[in-house]
């Protein structure tokens, strides 16, 4: 290959330009397809069929426009997963190359776009391979269990994510987050059986290597969580998501509602309007300059808190700089060395999924779910004199969408924009981690897990319960 | 090291391997005057270690060394401070046409000089089905393990008192040493028409 | 109730794994039987033999013409260094004089060689370390422009068959010699860069800080050269030890380290030997004079005099040797190649000795093999 093109040869910066373009096109074009795909299932599931059904004079119509509504939300994970899965390894494929300046996959489709598609096809049609001496039986069933947790876990998510929509309140759980927890930590008990079944020693590794990592990172994750609902004072992660409402401020990786006050004051200041600075400030830290205190310190413990779970979560979804459980360079593949055709597929469908998930959560939990991060007092979008004109002229088309077919639900719309930018960053930070960082040792993952993060956790435990007292939160 | 050429003394005469061309005579090299003992002959010398000079390999020191008295050369070489040859390069095997020689180059890590021992055993000497019998140092210098283990892989000389002379480079199933002159290989890997061949 | 002070005996058997010769990080095919308890590796029994191609044998039954060409495939990282110890032995035998423009251009193109063999080393032991991903292809872009340089004079990007018995094959432009000015000047900026990322990384450091101890008295009974003797605190290089070509006339340091003799020191004193390379390149390219570039014609006709010798370069992975028996013929009559890496790779057992499986491929990345230069 001559390397006179560009993207080797050229100096650092401007031989990228055009493969950043082309990522952007790329990634931005693969986020409507998906979401415009689901949105689309939903819809007409949920509100066109039904809506049909509601002139009819059929018996079981009312009955039959029930289903549809139950069976929407599993519809619209059933159709995410597998398209995101796809688009999230372009995207991996595709940024990584642009870090390390190469081309990426660039011959499927228009610039590579259908690369993981083709993929997806080749690892169905190929044969499915179970190795002499493997127990067929956990063989099989290790990628469903490793699968499975993805797709249930997802479930209570839905609704944060997107402004509670009716479609979406299928479980009105008052312990979602714990749900959303225990369902992810099912999968490492399916990358055990896959290490054990496969009749191979460096798949046995993985997997007993996988399941020490989980447990050890499992716990500092929780931790984290656990504080900022101690701090939330519920466990639902739609009151979260809502909390969490009205700018950068007042998000949970900000002292997880410490400066809501301040938030409130600052808009009472700009709007001069309501009640004066001083007395916001006074209701909501009564103690003068310990409240202040109070405020500081929940500040740098849930920034904290956010680090060590991303920390955790890479651990858990055995990411780069913890991915020992496959580590390629001593393990070969780890716990999916014997899988081939669908049921790798599966296995990778899931990884990738569960990091999709670990970042669902932490934009939930911690970057405000569906908020826009300007503060209410910033946002020109809240001064109804800008966007009025806008919204009078578009009315005639919108009005018909919005209120008639019910296809736009403008609060939804903006919150799932929101989440899918956030979440998509974390993403991408996750991808840049990994490439950077070579893979920590075992032992010093052990290390690293059971004397900084957990002790740091529950200092960090402590600390915020007693900080908590001495301010007031959502007054 | 000087690049000056000096030709060997001894003329060696080629042996003919059956399926090999004939390999030209040697131009008569000049009468070289007969070699005496260097540096380390003299300290062997004195050690009371019988060391037999021979024509100087490009401008190097080169003995020849009795088979038994091999372990203990080395080992003075290697530890006495006057001499201190501690840096064993490489143990080879040469199939000459009379003898077959294991050949050591002995460097120093402190100082420039270099000298290479030769023990010899002569063709004549060795039993038919045996392979020429030379006393390990791999237990002594552990460069010479692997080195005594592919020198018999490829050579087939026994290096006696090895604990593990076991064919390296090729596999342990291997007939013959294919770098003798008269090695015939029995399969021919790259000839199609034969039956036994791998393709 | 009795309290138990002391845990029962808790006994587990020992495993025996495969590593190899089919693995992502054995670089090429190696295959090592490793007994394992648990994690930790209880014995180790490397087995060679894999890419085994009769590298004497062939140089035996071919003429010397024939052979200089097949040469670079004994360490294909290298080439310009099997094709100069070659050299360098029948010419020592031969007596023939090298123009001195050739030896420049000799020292030139090896030291580049040098750098690129570094660098796939830099980029692959990072793989190794589980960096699979990101920085690994930065030294491979700077490799790449090296591998141009040899395409241009040589017409190959790896077997070069560039340095000849007595000389070399082809005089590059001045064209060349400019772009190769250019990355020296541009070189040292990318290492600096490298650095910046690698050399201080804590996740880096733990790896590899005193991790693979290889102490002088051991480096020494093994027969251990090159970078990974120096990063054990030995100052033996060759280039200035025993001084050939036109080494005599360049002034570099050589890097030696002589603190732990672990893994890190190794990647240091490679990463210090690519800076020292290109300042010989600097120096060679100031100094490079005109004239004839080959002493002995090049044709099937090629003969070496009769006589034996020893000689021996300063390759990457340490001293590449050559002991050569010639009778006069248009074949040599023994042809014996020393390898540092099969030396280097002895010594990997006693490194592994009570580690865990992790520290095998940092270990053993670190030792900088190549396995066809350990087969031939």
């Amino acid at each position: 290959m001559k390397i006179d093109g560009t993207v080797v040869r050229g100096d650092h910066f401007s031989g990228n330009i055009a493969e950043i373009r082309k990522f952007a096109v790329m990634s931005l074009s693969w986020l409507t397809v998906i979401f415009v795909a689901v949105w689309g299932v939903c819809w007409a599931l949920g509100i066109f069929i039904p809506m049909c059904l509601a002139n009819s004079s059929f018996d079981f119509a009312a009955i039959l426009s029930e289903v549809c509504k139950a069976l929407t939300p599993i519809a619209a994970v059933l159709v995410f997963i597998p398209i995101n899965a796809m688009f999230m390894v372009l995207m991996e494929r595709r940024a990584l190359a642009l870090f390390t300046r190469r081309n990426g996959p660039n011959r499927v489709g228009p610039d590579g776009a259908l690369q993981t598609a083709a993929d997806a096809v080749k690892l169905l049609l190929k044969e499915d391979i179970t190795p002499t001496g493997a127990d067929a039986l956990m063989f099989t069933l290790a990628p469903i269990i490793f699968f499975a947790p993805s797709i249930f876990g997802a479930l209570p998510l839905l609704a944060a994510v997107t402004n509670n929509h009716k479609l979406f309140q299928i479980v009105d759980l008052p312990t979602g987050i714990f749900y959303v927890l225990a369902a992810s930590s099912v999968p490492v008990v399916g990358i055990v059986m896959g290490g054990w079944a496969s009749n191979n020693k460096y798949s046995l590794m993985g997997g007993l290597r996988s399941a020490a990592q989980a447990i050890s990172y499992e716990i500092p994750l929780v931790l984290s969580l656990v504080t900022i609902c101690l701090l939330a004072g519920t466990l639902d992660v739609v009151s979260i998501a809502y909390q969490q409402s009205g700018g950068l401020l007042n998000w949970n990786i900000l002292g997880g509602g410490a400066l809501i006050g301040l938030n409130k004051a600052i808009a009472a200041l700009v709007s001069s309007s309501g009640a004066p600075f001083a007395e916001v400030m006074n209701a909501y830290y009564p103690y003068g300059w310990l409240s202040f205190v109070g405020a500081a310190v929940l500040c740098m413990c849930t920034v904290i808190l956010f680090g060590v779970y991303l920390i955790g979560a890479c651990a858990e979804i055995n990411r780069i700089p913890f991915d020992l459980p496959e580590a390629e360079s001593e393990l070969v593949s780890g716990y999916n060395t014997e899988y081939s055709g669908i049921k790798f597929a599966i296995f990778f469908l899931a990884e990738f999924t569960n990091l999709f998930i670990v970042s669902t959560i932490a934009v939930v939990m911690f970057l405000g779910s569906g908020d826009c991060p300007l503060p209410t007092w910033l946002n020109p979008l809240s001064y109804p004199a800008v966007y009025e004109p806008l919204a009078k002229a578009l009315s005639p088309v919108l009005s018909v969408l919005i209120n008639d077919l019910h296809l736009i639900n403008p609060p939804t719309f903006w919150a799932a924009l929101w989440v899918i930018f956030k979440t998509y960053s974390l993403i991408f930070f996750a991808i840049l981690v990994r490439g950077t960082l070579p893979r920590f040792r075992i032992d010093q993952l052990m290390d690293f897990g059971w004397k900084r993060l957990i002790p740091i956790t529950l200092v960090i435990f402590v600390l915020v319960a007693f900080a908590r007292g001495v301010i007031n939160f959502h007054v | 090291m000087s690049e000056e050429n000096k030709p060997a003394d001894k003329p060696e005469e080629k042996p003919v391997p059956a399926a090999k061309p004939v390999a030209p005579a040697a131009p008569a090299p000049e009468p070289a005057p007969p070699p005496s003992l260097g540096t380390y002959g003299k300290m062997l010398k004195e050690k009371g270690i019988e060391c037999t000079p021979m024509a100087l390999s490009t401008g190097v020191e080169t003995i020849e060394i009795a088979p038994a008295q091999l372990p203990a050369a080395l080992k003075f070489l290697r530890e006495s401070p006057q001499a201190q040859l501690d840096f064993l390069v490489t143990v080879s095997g040469v199939d000459s046409p009379d003898t077959i020689d294991s050949v050591y180059h002995l460097w120093s890590y402190t100082k420039t000089d270099e000298l290479v021992i030769k023990v010899r055993v002569p063709k004549a000497n060795i039993p038919a089905d045996k392979l020429p019998e030379v006393p390990s140092i791999a237990s002594y210098w552990q460069t010479a393990d692997w080195h005594e283990r592919e020198t018999y892989d490829l050579v087939g000389i026994r290096y006696i008192g090895h604990r593990y002379l076991r064919r390296i480079l090729n596999p342990w199933d291997w007939e013959g040493h294919p770098l003798r002159r008269d090695y015939k290989q029995l399969v021919d890997a790259l000839n199609d028409k034969n039956p036994e061949s791998f393709r | 109730m009795t309290i138990q002070t002391k845990l029962p005996e808790f006994k587990t058997d020992e495993m025996v794994i495969n590593l190899g010769p089919q693995h992502p990080a054995t670089h090429g095919v190696l295959r090592l039987i490793l007994t394992l308890d648990g994690e930790v590796v209880k014995h180790t029994e490397p087995v060679l033999g894999h890419l085994h191609r009769a590298q004497e044998w062939q140089g035996q039954n071919r003429t010397w013409f024939q052979y200089q060409a097949l040469i670079d495939r004994v360490d294909y990282l290298s080439g310009m260094f099997t094709s100069w110890a070659l050299s360098r032995a029948a010419e020592v035998i031969d007596g023939t004089e090298v123009p001195r423009r050739a030896e420049f251009l000799r020292v030139l193109c090896a030291e580049l060689n040098r750098i690129s063999s570094h660098l796939l080393w830099l980029g692959t032991y990072l793989i190794d370390l589980g960096a699979l991903y990101g920085f690994p292809f930065y030294p491979f872009i700077e490799r790449e422009k090296i591998l141009t340089f040899f395409e241009e004079i040589s017409g190959q990007r790896m077997m070069y068959n560039y340095i000849r018995i007595g000389g070399v094959q082809r005089d590059p432009k001045a064209e060349w010699f400019k772009k190769v000015e250019e990355f020296t000047k541009d070189f040292p900026k990318r290492v600096d860069e490298w650095e910046a990322i690698v050399t201080e990384n804590p996740i880096f450091l733990n790896r590899t800080k005193g991790i693979g101890v290889l102490t002088k008295e051991v480096a020494q009974a093994y027969g251990v050269t090159g970078p990974t003797l120096r990063a054990s605190g030995i100052d033996f290089d060759l280039r200035r030890f025993k001084p050939y070509s036109v080494y005599p006339e360049l002034k570099f340091d050589v890097p030696v380290y002589n603190k732990d003799g672990d893994t890190w020191d190794r990647y240091m004193a490679r990463i210090q030997e690519m800076r020292q390379s290109i300042e010989i390149i600097k120096q060679v390219l100031d100094m490079i004079p005109e004239g004839e570039i080959m002493s002995k014609k090049q044709n099937a006709g090629l003969r070496i005099k009769a006589g034996e010798g020893f000689a021996a370069v300063e390759s990457p992975r340490g001293i590449l040797g050559c002991y050569i028996t010639s009778n006069g013929s248009d074949k040599p009559y023994r042809f014996r190649w020393r390898n540092p890496s099969f030396s280097n790779l002895s010594v990997l057992p006693p490194l592994l000795e009570e580690r865990p499986i992790s520290d095998i491929m940092a270990i053993f990345g670190s030792l900088d093999i190549i396995l066809p230069d350990v087969d031939r």
